[in-house]
């Protein structure tokens, strides 16, 4: 079916269309501005007149024979009575005028100025000067021309030339009035020749033509009429347009024949003036849009290609397409990270074009006799939809033709094969904000309604299951079948090219899992060990190790250290370091040594910092040294180890988690009061004038940054308290230590003090006069009355705080909202700006005219996402490859800190007001799902 | 053309406001001030050293064309008689082991960027590794790095694009940052990265870092000292400005601890007022006070000069309206509130090498193209790095290069890179779709179908990846058969 694309366009050249080639292409010309008869059929030289094309089925396009889709459609035209301007070339009109004598029509330069001009201009084009530059000089050109007062060819003196927007000329010295006609016949007298000293090609666009005597009309395929239900036809706004058009031409053309006052024939030819602006740009500024009987404004040429909803954004730049599915998606830990899970229901619609050859006509015959729909009793199994004839038919599969269409396929047919498991997909999830948004997955049909994919791959989507939605495209040629598989599965994006650090990886619980399978060391014995292996296929098991009883066990660390490759060694600390001022190493009490030689997991916890997504050193190491395939065998497998130990061991977190003893509570609240005491001391001191100012702040700004820092300390100190009385073995405490999920400060938020609320950065200010909320004193400047909030999220907001949290929260909201618009056109405009970047095959980086943008991609021409944390290669192994061992020895590896992580702030070590609006945005979904509050 | 035009083309040529008016007083236009003498300039009122300088300047001139060649920051060039810039180009020493590896390099035909083979010396410079290490050491590397290069092809524009833009709907919209402990406010987050590729001529907060050299690093009494050269000191700030209505004078009280404070001298401040055009001439000490006495008996003239004197400039460069000291890792430097490079290189006790300002088009101004470029880097590298989100500086090196490609600073989006690109089709599709199309008509474009957006509007497949080869396969005839 697809044999490639033979042709290919090369160039499209713009250029006007004068009259005369209005008039010779036309199919007919209009004169009735009415478009039906009573019979509901289209009057000829009408503007539905069948000679331009049809858009009922059945009909016949008078001109060229065909029925509707296969008749392009034709254009006619108008005669216009007088003629008139083109607005969108009102400000070119203008500068010709200005530029060229009134009298002669020349150039007004000297033949030695128009000699370097041209020298100049055919030089830049040498040179390879865009339109852009070439437009910009043209510009300069006819400025400069525009400045005598006298022709230098003729002698006559000029008048200046005002624009009276939008589209009328006026001569300044005594206001008269240019017509349209005046205007065309200058335009007519400049000599070709200078016009190309104006950047102007005669050959495409002679200047007159900007004033237009016949007007093309569109092909009724342009701007179809549609039947509503109740029979009444309704017409597209370009057909309005014209009606418009026509009638005022027509009125002209009878009055100016009748030898009508010369008031009246101008005031028409206004008319017709105005018809034809609106009828190209409905938004010219200046004039008022012409509206639909409705009052909306029409939406004519301008409006139709502009814009984001217009014909090239919406229409060209990104068009709709068949073989594609969207529905809900939902989690599968079952499925390969590579997999996509389809619901046979939509499995039975997307179809595979496979051609037919004389190697599998015997199997897709029996394919196609099983029709549409065969039967679901042994699982499903594909059906074919359409069979396409070697000429071109289509036969459409049905139960009863099953068997006739399957016994006269031959060679040269191609068959429409509905999906199976295996097939590559695309699938994607908006906004696609960079390429992990569509990768390339491989299908698995199943049951129910929705499409499933493992939960690593939840980070470059930035998926959730709260009733997101994604999209799935069939391809539908091998080579991009081929081009798919290779550049765009799941496995060859582990790395993102943004940091080169994994961007998949384990997520939530597979963390938390890995933590409780690896953390100290626990022993298992055989039936737990089996049943958190189980769900692992193809795996060796190792020897058990036997205790002083004689029972055997294995260790969470020899277990873990099934899925890792035989040779793997790598040295890292774990995201439950705690930055010791001297690391023990391998004798670190909280086992955050990561110490992993030939494949056995010697000593350590794996946590995020292992194997979690955009951290995990384990996964980026894999992922580089041993290839992709093997990178996602270790994902699959220790996914599911992890979530064999989470299961093993049993998890839970509620809010019962947050629970501190009584005088934990206690020490918070008297800390609390402590910081709020020294706050109205400092607001005391700054009433009576006692208090220091800081160098190059004011008085209040001195207070504010006082306040704000005591109040801080009081936050960090409950989260202090509370963290103390939260010990490891805490779930929730679990989980934000290992990176699964959560951090400190949201639980010492629930637990101690959820802190001072800001808007804008600052404490809160606004609301009532003089003060925050009616509760307060006016002018109380105290801890409380600024949006302090003493109560934890546990014990619960008095009613002040509360409405102080909503008021940081609505920040919160909003500015998600006003980021996500802002950074989305940024993202557009650094697209627009960068796609046509490439790196040629001499290491350069190009764009398509040839500019050198850079010598060297990167000043090394490295992959970034083949970087070793942004670095070309990696050291470590260097060593390690090339002096063994001995590395550590000689040259101190481990002394040396161990490399720095990516993005280790990332969501991290943010400030607290940060960290809260970045959380918000995390549930912000969420929220919406459950109703909101 | 108007006095107001001259004054104006005086100006851009470096001649003062003051100086410029007065040189107005008499001559008309510019041929008349450059056909003048120095005793005649000095009729009108001014100095020899200034007429001289004036001269100088416009004199100096080259006709038009010649203009955009020459740097500005040569013609800013001290005010004294110009002598030739100092010529700063300090090449890197390599140790003894880069000696050693590059040579192993060279002789194995190896050619690695300088930095892995400085990184590798650098961590092996204490061992003792024999020369057959040395050599497996640079083939090994060379094999990693060769293996990390990028592909053939790869469409590095959309990528770093990418890598760009989606961090950005993770930023914050409002989050200020205070440098240092000074206590200064700079734009962070999703609006600064948007400033940085808008290239726009004033940053919304204008900052600088002055790092300071010799006794002023050490001593801050010095450094703050320097620090009151730079900012911007008004009258207000330094004194009081009474209006005696009846006498029909100004009654300027300055105050002695914070005129010393700044190193003025009551003198300094009669020269300065003095030479306000509207108070000219006027400007009297009289023991504690300065007295401004009106010319002539008018309300209207009174509130004219108190307006004129009470906001003047009395020391300090111009745009930075604060400066802060601050110390890091034992010396001194200053954090400013606005920017102004250009005079801010010229204090003394500044460490000129080492000054950092977040204006690009300014550094791009005063430093040149290459240096703008390095300031997007770092500008664009910091922003990310305080909001804690990780990309690979290659990603920003394109975009840097880009945007300073042709010479000047260009903004991504419609006034610049998009707005030039040579496709029609593709500028149409950006942004003012119709007006790029008309244009496109009159002129006979000719869209050549090479870039990204082009093809796909046309529906054929695009000029990167794995577009951008041909693979044409002829099968032999009867093979298939």
């Amino acid at each position: 079916m697809m044999r490639g694309i033979t042709k290919r366009i090369g160039s499209i050249k713009f250029s006007c269309v004068s009259p005369d080639e209005i008039r010779r292409m036309s199919a007919t010309k209009i004169i009735t501005a009415d478009t039906y008869d009573d019979e509901g059929y289209p009057i000829e030289m009408g503007l539905m007149d069948p000679h331009m094309g049809v858009i009922e089925p059945g009909l016949r396009c008078k001109t060229c024979g065909c029925k509707v889709d296969e008749c392009p459609g034709h254009f006619g035209h108008i005669d216009l009575a007088m003629p008139v301007i083109h607005v969108g070339f009102i400000k070119d009109i203008k500068l010709m005028l200005e530029s060229t004598c009134r009298n002669c029509g020349r150039i007004m330069l000297t033949a030695e100025q128009i000699e370097s001009r041209r020298g100049d201009m055919s030089e830049m084009r040498d040179l390879g000067g865009g339109t852009i530059e070439l437009k910009n000089f043209s510009k300069e050109t006819a400025k400069d021309a525009s400045n005598k007062g006298v022709c230098p060819y003729c002698g006559t003196e000029q008048i200046k030339i005002k624009l009276d927007k939008p589209t009328t000329f006026r001569e300044v010295d005594d206001n008269h009035k240019l017509t349209p006609k005046e205007v065309r016949e200058r335009l007519e007298r400049i000599p070709d020749e200078d016009l190309k000293t104006l950047g102007m090609d005669p050959a495409t666009c002679r200047p007159e033509w900007m004033v237009l005597t016949a007007l093309a009309v569109p092909p009724v395929t342009v701007r179809p009429s549609i039947t509503l239900d109740s029979g009444d036809r309704s017409e597209d706004d370009l057909t309005h347009k014209l009606v418009d058009v026509l009638r005022i031409n027509q009125r002209l053309r009878e009055n100016r024949d009748a030898g009508a006052p010369q008031l009246i024939v101008e005031d028409l030819w206004e008319l017709l003036q105005y018809h034809v602006t609106t009828y190209f740009d409905n938004q010219t500024s200046g004039i008022p849009p012409a509206r639909h009987r409705s009052g909306r404004p029409l939406k004519t040429l301008a409006q139709r290609l502009k814009g984001k909803e217009g014909r090239f954004r919406s229409n060209l730049s990104g068009k709709r397409v068949n073989f594609s599915a969207r529905t809900v998606i939902s989690p599968d830990p079952l499925l390969s990270i590579n997999e996509v899970g389809v619901p046979f229901i939509a499995a039975r619609e997307l179809t595979v074009p496979v051609h037919v050859n004389e190697h599998n006509i015997g199997k897709l015959r029996e394919i196609v006799a099983r029709g549409p729909a065969p039967s679901m009793e042994n699982g499903y199994r594909p059906g074919v939809n359409y069979v396409i004839r070697s000429d071109g038919r289509r036969i459409r599969v049905t139960d009863r033709n099953a068997e006739e269409v399957a016994e006269n396929i031959d060679i040269d047919y191609t068959i429409e094969r509905q999906l199976m498991d295996g097939d590559v997909v695309l699938f994607n999830r908006q906004p696609s904000l960079h390429r992990m948004s569509m990768m390339a997955h491989r299908v698995r049909i199943m049951d129910g309604r929705t499409f499933r994919f493992n939960l690593c791959d939840c980070p470059p989507y930035n998926a959730d299951f709260d009733g997101d939605e994604m999209n799935l495209h069939v391809l539908q040629s091998d080579e991009a079948r081929a081009e798919a598989r290779i550049l765009m599965q799941v496995q060859e994006n582990i790395l993102s090219p943004r940091y080169g650090g994994p961007i998949i990886g384990a997520i939530h619980d597979h963390i938390t899992g890995a933590y409780f399978l690896t953390h100290d060391n626990p022993r298992f014995d055989r039936f737990e060990a089996m049943n958190i292996l189980s769900k692992m296929q193809g795996i060796e098991i190792p020897k058990p190790m036997a205790d002083d009883d004689g029972n055997e066990y294995w260790t969470g660390r020899q277990l873990f250290s099934i899925v890792l490759p035989n040779d793997f060694r790598t040295t890292f600390k774990a995201n439950i370091c705690q930055n010791c001022d001297v690391c023990t190493r391998e004798n670190c009490p909280f086992d955050a040594y990561v110490k992993i030689r030939n494949g056995q997991l010697l000593c350590g916890t794996i946590d995020a910092k292992g194997i979690g997504n955009s951290k995990g050193k384990i996964l980026d190491r894999i992922a580089r040294d041993y290839g992709s395939d093997r990178a996602a065998r270790f994902i699959n497998e220790v996914t599911r180890l992890a979530l064999g130990a989470i299961m093993n061991h049993g998890f839970s977190t509620g809010i019962g988690d947050e629970d501190i003893p009584e005088e934990a509570a206690l020490q918070i609240t008297n800390y609390n009061q402590e910081c709020i005491g020294q706050v109205s001391d400092l607001v005391d001191s700054f009433q009576n004038g006692t208090l220091d100012q800081m160098p190059g702040r004011s008085l209040r700004e001195t207070l504010e940054v006082r306040v704000m820092k005591v109040l801080g300390q009081a936050r960090d100190e409950a989260g202090r308290v509370a963290g103390k009385h939260l010990g490891l073995s805490n779930p929730a405490v679990i989980m934000a230590k290992s990176g699964a999920r959560g951090s400190m400060l949201n639980l010492s938020q629930m637990a101690g003090c959820v802190g001072q609320q800001a808007v804008r950065g600052e404490r809160l200010a606004r609301g009532y006069w003089n003060r925050t909320l009616p509760h307060f004193h006016k002018g109380d400047l105290g801890a409380y009355a600024r949006g302090f909030c003493s109560n934890s999220y546990k014990t619960g907001l008095n009613p002040t705080e509360f409405f102080f949290h909503a008021m940081g929260g609505r920040e919160g909201l909003v500015d998600t909202a006003v980021r996500t618009s802002r950074s989305g056109y940024m993202q557009r405009r650094l697209v627009s700006a960068l796609e046509d970047l490439k790196l040629t095959s001499d290491g350069t980086v190009r764009n398509t005219v040839g500019t050198v943008i850079q010598f060297k991609y990167g000043e090394d021409g490295v992959d970034p996402s083949r970087t070793v944390r942004g670095k070309a290669i990696d050291l470590d192994d260097l060593f390690a490859e090339v002096l063994g061992d001995d590395a550590d020895k000689l040259l101190g590896v481990d002394d040396r800190d161990i490399g720095d992580d990516y993005g280790s702030r990332e969501k991290d070590e943010m400030e607290y007001t940060e960290e809260e609006e970045g959380e918000d945005y995390d549930d912000l979904d969420t929220d919406f799902e459950g109703g909101g509050e | 053309m108007a006095k107001k035009d001259t004054i104006k083309a005086l100006v851009s040529r470096d001649i003062s406001e003051e100086v410029a008016e007065l040189l107005l007083t008499k001559y008309s236009t510019m041929s008349a001030i450059s056909a003048a003498s120095v005793e005649e300039l000095v009729e009108v009122g001014l100095s020899e050293d200034e007429a001289e300088a004036t001269l100088s300047k416009i004199g100096k001139r080259a006709p038009r064309a010649a203009k955009a060649e020459v740097p500005k920051t040569k013609k800013t060039v001290p005010e004294s008689k110009q002598e030739p810039l100092e010529e700063v180009f300090s090449q890197r020493v390599f140790t003894q082991a880069e000696n050693k590896l590059m040579e192993i390099a060279e002789r194995l035909g190896i050619s690695m960027p300088m930095k892995i083979i400085s990184d590798i010396a650098h961590a092996i410079e204490n061992c003792d590794l024999g020369d057959e290490v040395h050599e497996k050491l640079m083939v090994t590397a060379n094999r990693m790095y060769t293996s990390h290069l990028m592909d053939k092809n790869e469409s590095t524009g959309v990528m770093a694009a990418h890598s760009l833009g989606e961090p950005g709907t993770q930023m914050n919209m409002r989050t200020f940052h205070y440098a240092g402990v000074a206590n200064i406010n700079v734009t962070q987050g999703l609006p600064r990265l948007i400033e940085i590729v808008d290239a726009r001529r004033i940053p919304s907060t204008p900052s600088m870092e002055i790092p300071l050299i010799g006794i002023a690093a050490e001593d801050e009494s010095v450094a703050r000292h320097v620090a009151s050269e730079i900012e911007v000191t008004s009258l207000l700030d330094i004194a009081s400005v009474e209006t005696d209505i009846t006498n029909m004078r100004l009654i300027i009280t300055p105050n002695t601890r914070k005129i010393a404070s700044r190193n003025l001298k009551m003198e300094d401040i009669v020269e300065r007022l003095n030479k306000i055009k509207a108070v000219r001439g006027l400007v009297k000490l009289s023991g504690f006070q300065i007295v401004i006495t009106s010319d002539e008996p008018s309300y209207k003239r009174l509130q004219i000069m108190y307006d004129a004197v009470k906001n003047s400039k009395i020391k300090g460069i111009d745009g930075v309206a604060r400066a802060v000291l601050s110390k890091v890792g034992g010396s001194w430097k200053i954090i400013t509130e606005g920017s102004n490079l250009k005079e801010v290189l010229k204090i003394e006790g500044v460490n000129a090498n080492k000054v950092m300002t977040n204006s690009i088009l300014e550094v791009a101004d005063v430093l040149g193209i290459e240096a703008a470029r390095n300031s997007i880097i770092h500008e664009a590298m910091g922003t990310l790095g305080e909001a804690g989100l990780d990309v690979d500086i290659r990603h920003i090196m394109l975009v840097a290069d880009l945007m300073t490609n042709d010479g000047q600073v260009k903004a991504i989006g419609r006034h610049g890179v998009s707005g030039k690109k040579s496709s029609v089709l593709a500028r149409a599709a950006f942004e003012i779709t119709a007006a790029h199309l008309l244009h496109a008509a009159m002129v006979g474009e000719v869209d050549s179908l090479e870039g990204v957006t082009e093809n796909i509007i046309v529906g054929q497949p695009v000029t990167l990846g794995t577009g951008a080869v041909n693979l044409i396969y002829t099968p032999k005839k009867g093979e298939n058969e």
